[in-house]
């Protein structure tokens, strides 16, 4: 199984572009950092914030509400509405929308009953509320928590291998896993949540064992040839890929109606694994076998 | 067939967890709440205790209960109600239902959090100031016991802190709508009673000893028109502590008896709640320096109707009841988040959150079974993975942790990782080259011992961030990778060699 002939081939090819493979990741997150840099500029902040990060109101209705006809008529009054709609995927029936405001919910609430007709109650809505002055330091600490656990990262990162370059090379792959989704979240207007930044916190650990499993196989695994080694550590990794992937992606394409805070969890761990698959298997592959070439490790 | 401690250390933690997990099918009610000062109180029902029959009718859920308690009460003169419960048998002689709330007996020791459950959850601060540790303790002490008083079950209030080191108060009330948590906590900050510009007492046990709330004493007395409303008047006797009364006769002292109504002295005793006037008690001539400790309060309220100004004048009562009762902050609260989840909504995403579990066991089962192509592998994999999670629940159970919405995200997230982790062993001991066996499960754990600090330290952050409240999410997933990491994965590792040499 391990001594498939199209390796045979994959080696010659391998060997002569690897550097140039590098490339692509690179361009990738210079792209990336570019229009977080440009998406800065224009909002003032890296992401859009959701109400549990700006402060204000969340109001989950259920059932079949017209969320245009909604949100039109709250836009006048409360200009930053947003007015989000959850559908059943398999079934296209609507299952709840969402309402999100920086109004106190004593005042949003009234206007949506005008709309609605009925009143909200436990049994037909959520309502969440947070408070600006919460808000603000919750997400200071969220980033600052994200930043601390980069740091506890990379030091161990580089007491697990104690050479320079493989770790870091390491670390760089995953923060192109966190760098890539967040561009491309801001991109499609996501707005995130806390639970979102908590998953941000978790890709690092989600994506990092390819790159470990990598770097092991090829640096203190013996046998075989350094390709030999990182096609064997693919083959591993790209399925441990795709079974992680396999277990977030019915988040989004199979069941329905669940909690918003657990789809974005999910979410964004799906488009960190994506990202970690390219950041593994080209950053980090190529720059390991050019270390590999350098040091002159068979 | 041999199987090694591994292995037999992951069937008795299976099993144990199992035992954990069990449901439970004992038929009743439990306490979850008792008035205290009531005569429920006073006989022995407590919180905890299943009641199981009333006066000799099985209680077997909510629905008997409420039932039955409605057949008996309430009556004109005292009966005898005998409970049976589950540490014998209490016998009430009373003429009003027990103050007491229950519930259903819980089929699991599984507790799910609020936005799966259903309630309210508020975090609270004081307003303008930091609370240090000891008053943020005594501020829970106080919310504890209004909460108590107001007869409301399954609340949960604690203290967070977070990265900042600020202080909160997290209470979280399952049931509970945010209008009724916003009531309890942030409108009933301080109570006062002054004369002049003298503090004279504030509620709590050391001022107050004794305060009336039913009978004779206590109630709703008057109603009547008063400028196009209605209004009632309500009045309940409390007694003063020696202390809190000599205070008030070194204050009445140096008082003059009022001219224009010579029967009372100059100055009221002004009834302050939230900085606001309250009710004001002319003070007789006689009490002029005098230590006396029983006093009666009154106040009022108003509405539209009779009905609404009745209804207004109990609860005022009982909110300044409660403030007296349980002592009064010596400064204001501030919500500064509260979240309701509707429990039917969270109903519908526990059954959406159970059927995203089996859909995530099926597919990574064929995905592992396309690519071994051997049923065993795929039933070993499959089964560590069910025990991880089986393990990591119920260590949530013991350790009496809610489960919320990123907590379950954190097992499943966990789930990926665990099986990723299986594959590393898999493939890693399936390499035909030169080193043992033993070598190669070796070089696997490294990898996995790698990631598994990794997973931890990305982790610990979460535990103080934003006041900790995805502590659930770092938490359980800090549970399942050390389950994984101390008990499956070694036992998996075994099970794989034996797959193997056969």
């Amino acid at each position: 199984m391990e001594n498939s002939p199209s390796h045979i081939g994959t080696k010659n090819w391998y060997d002569k572009y690897y550097k140039l493979i590098l490339l692509i990741p690179i361009i990738l997150l210079v792209l990336s950092l570019a229009y977080l840099g440009y998406f800065y500029n224009k909002t003032g902040d890296i992401m859009l914030k959701d109400s549990s990060l700006t402060g204000g109101t969340t109001i989950t209705l259920m059932g079949n509400v017209d969320s245009a006809a909604l949100e039109s008529s709250l836009q006048s009054q409360f200009s930053d509405i947003a007015v989000r709609k959850l559908t059943d995927l398999r079934t296209g029936k609507p299952i709840s929308i969402i309402i999100d405001t920086s109004a106190k919910p004593e005042v949003i609430k009234p206007e949506i009953e005008k709309f609605l007709g009925y009143k909200l109650t436990e049994e037909n809505s959520n309502i969440e509320f947070t408070g600006p002055s919460l808000s603000k330091s919750f997400y200071n600490q969220l980033l600052l928590a994200l930043a601390i656990s980069f740091i506890l990262m990379s030091i161990t990162i580089f007491i697990i291998f104690r050479t320079f370059i493989p770790s870091l090379a390491v670390i760089f792959a995953v923060f192109g896993d966190i760098v890539m989704p967040l561009a491309l979240i801001d991109f499609l207007g996501v707005r995130v949540s806390a639970a979102g930044i908590a998953a941000f916190l978790m890709l690092i650990g989600y994506s990092v064992d390819t790159d470990i499993l990598l770097t092991t196989r090829a640096l203190r695994t013996k046998g075989g040839t350094v390709n030999k080694r990182i096609y064997r550590a693919f083959k591993t990794g790209i399925f441990m890929t795709s079974t992680a992937l396999v277990a977030v992606l019915p988040a989004f394409f199979i069941v329905s109606g669940l909690p918003d805070s657990f789809r974005q969890i999910f979410f964004i761990l799906m488009l960190g694994l994506f990202a970690d698959i390219l950041n593994t298997w080209l950053t980090n592959a190529s720059i390991i076998k050019w270390y590999c070439e350098a040091k002159k490790i068979d | 067939m041999k199987l090694t401690w591994k292995i037999w250390l992951l069937i008795i933690v299976l099993i144990c967890s199992g035992i954990i997990l069990s449901p439970n099918f004992e038929k009743g009610v439990v306490i979850k709440s008792v008035e205290k000062n009531s005569t429920a109180f006073d006989q022995g029902l407590k919180t905890g205790l299943i009641i199981k029959s009333i006066n000799g009718e099985n209680i077997n859920n909510f629905e008997d209960y409420t039932r039955v308690t409605n057949t008996i009460f309430p009556t004109k003169n005292k009966t005898t109600v005998k409970f049976g419960t589950s540490s014998g048998e209490i016998i009430l002689f009373t003429n009003e239902a027990p103050r007491i709330t229950v519930a259903d007996i819980p089929r699991t020791k599984l507790k799910t959090g609020l936005d799966l459950s259903g309630g309210a959850r508020a975090l609270v601060k004081a307003e303008n100031k930091s609370l240090s540790s000891s008053e943020l303790e005594d501020l829970i002490t106080i919310t504890n016991n209004r909460l108590n008083e107001f007869g409301i079950a399954d609340v949960s209030v604690k203290s967070v802190s977070d990265l900042s080191g600020n202080n909160f108060m997290q209470v979280e009330v399952a049931g509970a709508t945010s209008a009724d948590l916003n009531d309890l906590i942030s409108k009933q900050g301080k109570f006062e009673a002054k004369i002049g510009n003298k503090t004279v007492f504030t509620g709590g046990e050391e001022d107050i000893t004794y305060v009336a709330r039913t009978g004779a004493e206590s109630g709703v007395y008057s109603c009547g028109e008063y400028q196009g409303e209605q209004v009632c008047s309500f009045r309940f006797a409390i007694t003063l502590s020696q202390k809190a009364a000599e205070a008030q006769a070194s204050v009445t002292k140096n008082l003059s008896t009022d001219p224009s109504e010579p029967e009372y002295l100059s100055q009221k005793l002004d009834l302050y709640l939230d900085d606001s006037l309250v009710d004001s008690l002319s003070i007789s001539r006689d009490l002029k320096g005098r230590v006396t400790t029983q006093i009666s309060i009154q106040g009022s309220g108003k509405g539209a109707t009779k009905q609404e100004a009745y209804d207004d004048a109990l609860s005022n009562m009982k909110k300044l009841q409660t403030v007296l009762i349980t002592g009064s902050l010596p400064y204001k609260l501030e919500i500064v988040k509260i979240d309701t989840i509707s429990p039917v909504l969270g109903k519908e995403f526990t059954k959406n959150i159970i059927i995203l579990g089996l859909v995530v066991f099926i597919f990574i089962s064929i995905m592992l079974f396309i690519k071994y192509r051997r049923i065993k592998v795929t039933l070993a994999v499959i089964l560590t993975l069910f025990s991880e999670a089986v393990i990591t629940l119920a260590i949530a159970a013991l350790i009496k942790w809610n489960l919320d919405a990123p907590g379950i995200a954190g097992i499943i997230a966990g789930m990926g990782t665990g099986v990723d982790d299986q594959i590393v062993i898999l493939d890693e001991a399936s390499f035909d080259d030169k080193s043992s066996l033993k070598e190669k499960i070796k070089n696997a754990f490294f990898v996995i011992l790698s990631a598994f600090s990794l997973v931890v330290v990305a982790m610990i952050p979460l535990f103080w961030a934003g006041a900790g409240m995805l502590k659930g999410f770092a938490l359980t997933t800090i549970i399942g990778v050390s389950v994984g990491i101390l008990i499956t994965r070694p036992a998996f590792a075994d099970i794989v060699k034996r797959i193997i040499k056969e």
